[in-house]
């Protein structure tokens, strides 16, 4: 695949991520998981097509069955369990979110982080995007209230950590990556449960009102 | 045997002798011989092998081949100033040892001697360690070694709630020091990227000159803690007294002297060239520690509080002959800056033999007398005759009256800084002015809080009954002060051809080094030969002059008179120790003067025997104490600005998850920028 087409599909992974910040409907917000997984896998599909790897494309297979099949799965099954209206408040407003993406961006691109950036030259501004989708996912934890959100800004930060991985040519050896999918895995269960468990006895999954669990 | 073998044998030994005494913890007796044995023994290989060492012609520099971090080497140094420390150290260890036979007794079955002789050794290896590393990360653990071993002989006594407390605020304040001392470490380690001292010697050109002044000041600060210089001296006076006698005869008379062992390391050694202001600085805090140790030394009624604060008053001493010594180094005056390191080098170690003997003496005081006040002593003289003989040679060379060692070392001090006074830059003259009248105000000062300490302690009249019952201490107490007072006053009467070596040991110094050879004399003699002083010469008009006062009173004015023995006249009223004067009554009239610094207050409460008309009084009860100020203006507004930071610091905690990704975000970002 050529540049372009690989910044077209970072592009996508990034704008699923501002998507997720700005969706008002969980049901979509897991859609978008799912599209952005696809596409994380796309671009490992093409590091496959650079230096074809079996074991690399093992990972591949079990980054989709994993990410882009059990984990929207998991969460859509969790949203019909409790006929769910999933909390999607934020602290900060749509304007003010904007806002603070834009300057999270422009964080990432900035000349002060070239040492990261520049790691691969060529892909300057692919590896400056990858850091804004990370940056930008860190924030989708910090911003949302709702448990649900949080658990996808952590799956999206790892999905950008991952590209970024990629673009930078510090890919990891197979077996690695295999366990760290197999660690989302389990943690994808456990906090599905939890979100459960919590919604059960809290009737909310506003992770701001559980402050007073402390006392 | 003066080899690296000789040192490895020299703490082997050492380490044996705490193992050992952890082995027999559950057998008093052997325990105590055990420490007691290994601490003598060792001493004595210390005292030989350091002298030997001190003799060779070229330094013992040695590394152990076991390192297990690579900038960690355990690399030593035994050159001139670590042998006479080692010396210093060992002397004093000898004397204590000793001592600890006999005194140890009293702890037995009340707490563990096996615990008390493995820290004890501890302690020492941990001392030895400081003044012979020669590597900064190696420095450091023995620094550890020495502060957590000496910890825990302070709380020794546990028993006593006000040790524990004087152990937890020695325990803060030694590693606050370290703090400071492990910034002022890392500062060298960036520029010359080396820990081992050598190196940072070879190469302290490449550290600037902005960077040198930072490093002077942490170093004071970190070290200055250690040795008690004002206003960081507050765990001194609680800890020192806190310990067993013996420890805290260690403590006093050599531990607090490593801080100034790095101070003269890294100053005249280390970091030249020197700058003028930090011999301006050390100069000024000498003087202020001096007269201000010994003021609050005055104040005192607990006798190992009062010789606590007079280690800090001798410190300030110290350093006026540290601080000259810069000054002068830097002025290009380098005979009166070896003179002055010579006498702060003398000072160092008389302080730490009169010092030990002090305090070891004090402890035979209280072992009998099973108090620390001295308001509860009186007449002991003849009860402890021997422990009053040592404890007032100790007071005499404390006080700098010939022919005892403390008068010499003040001496080539003074003469520093009577040279200083002909400076011509008006500031440098007024530096030394203002250190001159210190160190002379604290020579009598010194000399009134011991005549107050002798006096209320074993003159008079006993006023309790413990001193009434008083017995003399045990032989192995009185053979280890003997021996102390019999070198206070060798030291003296030797002291012109001891200063010979001290010249020696401050001319091996790289700021110092000068070809100059030394003549051996039985005096003192100034560098520009104006001024001389002969102990020999001292000592026999001292012993003539008694001898002519002795056969003058016994032979011809007591000639025909025959002993009457009747009632003293008392004015009607019988004399008891409620007529003596008090150790607070004593020293009010000059703590008065110094109102100023030392802020006392008086609460009086009379009781009536007519509350109505209040004319016949009951009894009149005065309490007269003084303010510690810098516990009041700078350590309690210190801590109450740390809680209040701490309690602004809790907010961070919220409980919100959101809030601490939010601290990862933060930080992340701003690491990434600074990287």
């Amino acid at each position: 695949m050529n540049i372009v087409f690989l910044q077209f599909l970072l592009g996508v992974l990034f704008l699923t991520i501002i998507f997720l910040h700005l969706s008002k409907k969980n049901s979509n917000s897991v859609l978008a998981y799912g599209l952005q997984s696809l596409v994380m896998a796309l671009i490992m599909f093409d590091s496959f097509l650079v230096t074809p790897n079996f074991q690399l494309l093992l990972v591949i297979m079990v980054i989709v069955i994993v990410k882009v099949v059990l984990a929207p799965v998991f969460f859509m099954k969790l949203l019909k369990q409790h006929q769910l209206t999933f909390l999607v408040n934020s602290y900060l407003n749509i304007p003010l979110t904007l806002i603070t993406l834009t300057v999270l961006t422009a964080v990432a691109h900035s000349t002060k982080l070239s040492p990261l950036t520049t790691i691969i030259p060529n892909h300057q501004s692919l590896l400056a995007l990858a850091l804004a989708a990370m940056l930008v996912s860190v924030f989708l934890i910090i911003n949302r209230k709702g448990a649900l959100s949080q658990a996808l800004g952590i799956l999206s930060l790892e999905n950008s950590l991952v590209v970024f991985g990629v673009f930078a040519g510090l890919e990891q050896s197979p077996i690695l990556q295999i366990g760290v999918i197999f660690d989302i895995l389990i943690w994808l269960v456990i906090a599905t449960v939890f979100i459960s468990m919590i919604y059960k006895h809290f009737g909310s999954l506003d992770t701001s009102l559980m402050k007073n669990l402390r006392d | 045997m003066i080899s690296e073998m000789g040192f490895a044998v020299l703490i082997v030994l050492y380490a044996v002798g705490a193992l050992g005494s952890l082995v027999f913890h559950k057998h008093n007796k052997i325990a105590n011989v055990w420490q007691s044995f290994f601490g003598i023994i060792v001493a004595c290989w210390g005292i030989i092998f350091s002298i030997g060492a001190f003799v060779l012609p070229t330094n013992l520099v040695f590394t152990a081949d076991w390192s297990i971090f690579p900038l960690l080497n355990f690399s030593f140094n035994l050159d001139k100033l670590s042998t006479f420390f080692i010396f210093t150290i060992s002397l004093v260890t000898l004397f204590c040892s000793i001592y600890g036979l006999g005194y140890i007794k009293h702890f037995y079955k009340k707490y563990d001697i096996g615990l008390l002789g493995f820290f004890y050794h501890l302690f020492i290896v941990g001392m030895l360690l400081v003044v012979s590393a020669s590597n900064g990360l190696l420095f450091l653990v023995a620094w550890e070694i020495m502060s957590i071993a000496s910890y825990f002989l302070v709380v020794y006594d546990r028993n006593e709630p006000d040790n524990i407390k004087a152990g937890f605020l020695y325990l803060v304040m030694t590693h606050i020091g370290t703090t400071f001392i492990i910034l002022a470490l890392l500062l060298m380690y960036r520029f010359t990227s080396s820990f081992d001292f050598l190196v940072i010697k070879a190469s302290a050109d490449l550290i600037p000159a902005t960077f040198k002044n930072i490093i002077f000041v942490l170093s004071l600060v970190g070290f200055g803690t250690k040795a008690g210089i004002i206003p960081f001296h507050i765990w001194l006076p609680s800890a020192h007294p806190a310990a067993p006698s013996h420890v805290s005869a260690l403590m006093s008379g050599v531990m607090i002297k490593t801080g100034v062992y790095m101070i003269i390391r890294l100053f005249f050694d280390m970091l030249p060239p020197t700058q003028l202001w930090w011999g301006v600085v050390v100069l000024i805090i000498g003087a202020v520690s001096a007269v201000l140790g010994v003021l609050y030394a005055l104040t005192e009624h607990d006798i190992k509080r009062l010789l606590a604060y007079h280690s800090i008053e001798n410190i300030g001493i110290i350093l006026l002959g540290l601080g000259s010594a810069l000054i002068f180094l830097v002025l290009g005056n380098l005979p009166v800056a070896l003179f002055s390191l010579g006498a702060a080098l003398f000072h160092i170690l008389n302080h730490a033999i009169f010092k030990s003997l002090l305090f070891l003496s004090a402890g035979s005081v209280i072992n009998q007398t099973h108090t620390r006040n001295m308001e509860k002593y009186g007449g002991l003289i003849k009860r402890l005759p021997r422990t009053a003989l040592f404890f007032l040679i100790g007071s005499m060379a404390i006080s700098a009256l010939p022919p005892f060692n403390g008068f010499f070392s003040e001496w080539m001090t003074f003469q520093s800084l009577l040279v200083g006074l002909a400076s011509t830059s008006i500031l440098l003259k007024s530096v030394f002015i203002f250190a001159t009248i210190s160190l002379a105000v604290t020579g009598g000062l010194a000399l009134a809080c011991f005549v107050k300490a002798f006096a209320i302690t074993f003159l008079a009249r006993p006023r309790s009954s413990e001193a009434t019952h008083a017995k003399e201490s045990d032989l192995a107490l009185s053979v280890a002060m003997g021996s102390l007072a019999v070198i206070c006053l060798f030291f003296g009467l030797f002291s012109g051809y001891l200063s010979s070596w001290f010249l020696a040991i401050a001319s091996s110094l790289q700021s110092l080094v000068v070809t100059t050879v030394y003549p051996i004399s039985d005096k003192l003699v100034t560098p520009s030969g104006s001024g001389s002083v002969s102990a020999l010469l001292f000592f026999i008009i001292f012993v003539g002059t008694a001898l002519v006062v002795v056969i003058l009173i016994k032979y011809i004015i007591n000639q025909n008179q025959k002993i009457k023995i009747g009632a003293t006249w008392d004015c009607g009223v019988n004399l008891g120790s409620r007529t003596e004067i008090t150790a607070t009554g004593f020293a009010r009239s000059i703590v008065l003067i110094f109102a100023g610094i030392l802020r006392p207050s008086t609460q009086q409460d009379i009781e009536y025997h007519d509350s109505e008309i209040r004319y016949l009084p009951k009894s009149k009860i005065i309490n007269f104490s003084t303010d510690d100020v810098y516990r009041s203006y700078i350590y309690q507004p210190l801590k109450k600005g740390i809680a209040v930071l701490a309690l602004s610091a809790k907010n961070i905690q919220s409980g919100n998850i959101n809030i601490y990704v939010f601290y990862i975000l933060i930080a992340l970002i701003v690491a990434s920028l600074l990287v």
